[in-house]
């Protein structure tokens, strides 16, 4: 995909991207391009390969990817541990985020931004300075005092859990958040909310990619470009209003 | 596990050559019965049942050579509670007056062997309805084989903290009077010594016993804990967390017997075993007839961070009444692949994302987290 004409290089360049699964391929030929200040959706059928996507991104294992480039900020990100994808400001909203019992939700958010800040040649921020923008960014969100405390996602409610990844996302500042149905299992209430941090997150400095299967975070969200993944690749790409049209006609109206 | 039995035996003979009141320590002790237990049934062999996974011939090897015992006993208690050596005459009879030990010798014979050998004996006594805000703390005691004997009069609270180091075999007995209340912080750091010990509580009605044991590794370890409820009403919390490494054993058997009812016991262990090391842990919930009403349950957890550590966990259950609760698990298991994608998929490097998720594993079981430092268990 080019840039269009546009003088900003790319923050996120993906090229003709194969991904491989157990031996079954799920992107074949995926090409993206995303510059900072944007706002994209990867829109798309189940099974199209947008967690594939999203995954291949940040790093997990068991993707082989098999031909084709992903440059962030002009850099291979394919060779880079997960770790280190992260330091250089790429962050994945998980779809199913991981709980993990024992290790309290502050902790875990203290050891993310020590570990980014550390990385950057910071040094870590003061716990007191840190628990504080916690709270704040904590209450933004309607979350409970309680909730920093709990376990990592433990007992959290489907709502909670994808509130908890907009919470890492606000704290740590990643230069591109990657958001894999951020929106799914939302109530009304709560898609609001994940939308309200998600653009008081946006700046010029910084990209989002949501992933979704459906248009309505995309009421509150609004993309710069939309783009449709079926078969492992692109198949459209267009302004908003796509996602409308998608809404209206279904994903069936793209084959015809 | 060949030689075991020789040791066991020639351990054996060198007590049995002894006169029964030879040592002249503690006299009150019940020694011939000790005596006796050990010439008609022996030591345990390597294939008895209860110590299928640990091979006691180091520790014989470890008995028969130990000495007297050189250095001082150093226990620090708060104003209000009392300790006396095993020489004093009170400690007999407050030993007497309390029905200890809590014991069968016959199940215990390494308790027989202590009993023999012992050198450093040590009552802590809590006075009815005292609360010291202070807690007893056990720093030293003198020889390798010791005896412990806390006394929490009805309705008193308190908290021991054993952190003496290096044994050959210890016995801590507790009686928690009704109403009473015994926090036990049980504090075992790295060692390579071959260390053997007994805990037996007994709860009355309406009292609690806490019991929170932290280790690392040594060359054996070994931890028996016998809590006898018998009392209505009468609460058990064990908690053992434990993370091993090199080549390091522990093995803990836990028994926790339900005698009258009402009563509620928790049982909750978090170990880890890397490199060459093995844990074991049989944990039991026996439940007695006519135990009605009664709540226990049971929940290990097992780490394995390498290819090479092994893990025996086995819950061991007797129930003898129809009116209870009692739940169980056991698990043995490797860290989650996909926390630990989480936490790098967030900065957090790999080696660091272990360290977190295992300091999580550990602390669902740490209820002294100050031991947990001091041992080095957490950071």
């Amino acid at each position: 995909m080019s840039d269009g004409g546009n003088a900003t290089p790319a923050l996120l360049r993906v090229d003709d991207l194969h991904v491989q699964v157990d031996g079954k391929a799920i992107l074949r030929g995926l090409s993206f391009a995303v510059r900072a200040g944007e706002v994209h959706a990867v829109m798309g059928p189940n099974g199209s390969g947008k967690s594939t996507f999203a995954n291949v991104l940040a790093g997990k294992a068991d993707y082989e990817v098999k031909a084709g480039a992903v440059a962030f900020d002009g850099e291979s990100l394919l060779e880079l541990a997960p770790e280190e994808r992260a330091r250089r400001g790429v962050f994945l909203a998980f779809q199913y985020p991981v709980e993990i019992p024992g290790v309290s939700n502050m902790e875990f958010l203290k050891a993310a931004v020590d570990a980014q800040a550390l990385a950057a040649g910071h040094s870590e921020p003061a716990a007191v300075d840190f628990i504080k923008a916690a709270r704040q960014a904590a209450a933004d969100l309607g979350l409970s005092a309680d909730f920093l405390r709990r376990g990592v996602n433990e007992g959290f409610s489907g709502g909670e859990k994808k509130r908890n990844e907009i919470l890492q996302m606000l704290l740590l500042r990643p230069r591109l958040a990657i958001l894999d149905e951020t929106d799914s299992g939302l109530d009304i209430d709560a898609l609001k909310v994940v939308a309200q941090g998600i653009n008081a997150f946006r700046a010029a400095d910084n990209a989002v990619v949501l992933v979704t299967h459906y248009q309505r975070l995309l009421h509150h969200v609004v993309p710069d470009q939309v783009h449709v993944l079926s078969g492992g690749a692109i198949v459209r790409s267009g302004d908003a209003s796509l996602a409308l049209a998608l809404e209206e006609k279904g994903y069936g109206w793209l084959d015809g | 596990m060949a030689g075991s039995t020789d040791e066991a035996a020639a351990l054996a003979r060198q007590l049995l050559r002894r006169r029964a009141n030879d040592n002249g320590y503690a006299p009150w002790l019940d020694r011939r019965r000790c005596r006796a237990v050990i010439e008609r049934q022996g030591l345990p062999a390597p294939r008895s049942e209860e110590w299928r996974h640990t091979n006691l011939a180091p520790w014989y090897a470890a008995a028969r050579a130990a000495g007297d015992g050189e250095i001082h006993t150093r226990v620090q208690a708060p104003a209000g509670v009392r300790t006396l050596d095993f020489a004093d005459p009170q400690a007999a009879a407050l030993a007497r007056r309390h029905g200890a030990c809590l014991f069968d010798v016959t199940e215990h014979p390494l308790a027989a062997v202590n009993s023999l050998l012992l050198g450093a004996g040590v009552v802590v006594h809590a006075p009815a309805a005292a609360q010291p805000t202070e807690p007893v703390r056990i720093e030293r005691l003198g020889a390798p084989f010791q005896h412990v004997l806390v006394v929490v009069e009805p309705g008193a609270s308190l908290v021991v903290v054993e952190e003496a180091a290096q044994f050959t075999h210890r016995i801590v007995e507790c009686v928690i009077g009704a109403n009473a209340e015994l926090t036990h912080l049980r504090r075992q750091g790295a060692s390579t010594g071959c260390e053997c010990g007994l805990v037996a509580a007994r709860v009355a009605a309406g009292g609690r016993y806490t019991l929170a044991q932290t280790s690392l590794g040594a060359r054996l370890r070994r931890n028996d804990v016998l809590v006898e409820l018998d009392g209505a009403e009468a609460q058990a919390r064990v908690f053992g967390a434990w993370r091993l490494d090199g080549q390091t054993h522990l093995d803990n058997q836990v028994l926790v017997r339900h005698a009258k009812g009402g009563g509620n016991s928790r049982q909750t262990y978090r170990g880890v075993a890397a490199d060459r090391s093995r844990a074991v842990l049989c944990g039991g919930i026996h439940i007695a007839p006519g135990a009605d009403g009664t709540d226990a349950a049971l929940s290990a957890k097992n780490l394995l961070a390498s290819r090479t550590a092994q893990v025996f966990a086995k819950p061991a259950l007797r129930i003898h009444a129809s009116d209870v609760q009692c739940a169980h698990g056991a698990t043995v298991g490797a860290l989650d692949p996909d926390a630990i994608h989480y936490l790098r998929s967030r900065g957090v490097g790999e080696e660091a994302a272990r360290a977190l998720l295992v300091r999580g594993f550990l602390t669902e079981a740490v209820r002294d987290p100050a031991g947990a430092r001091a041992v080095g268990l957490l950071p």
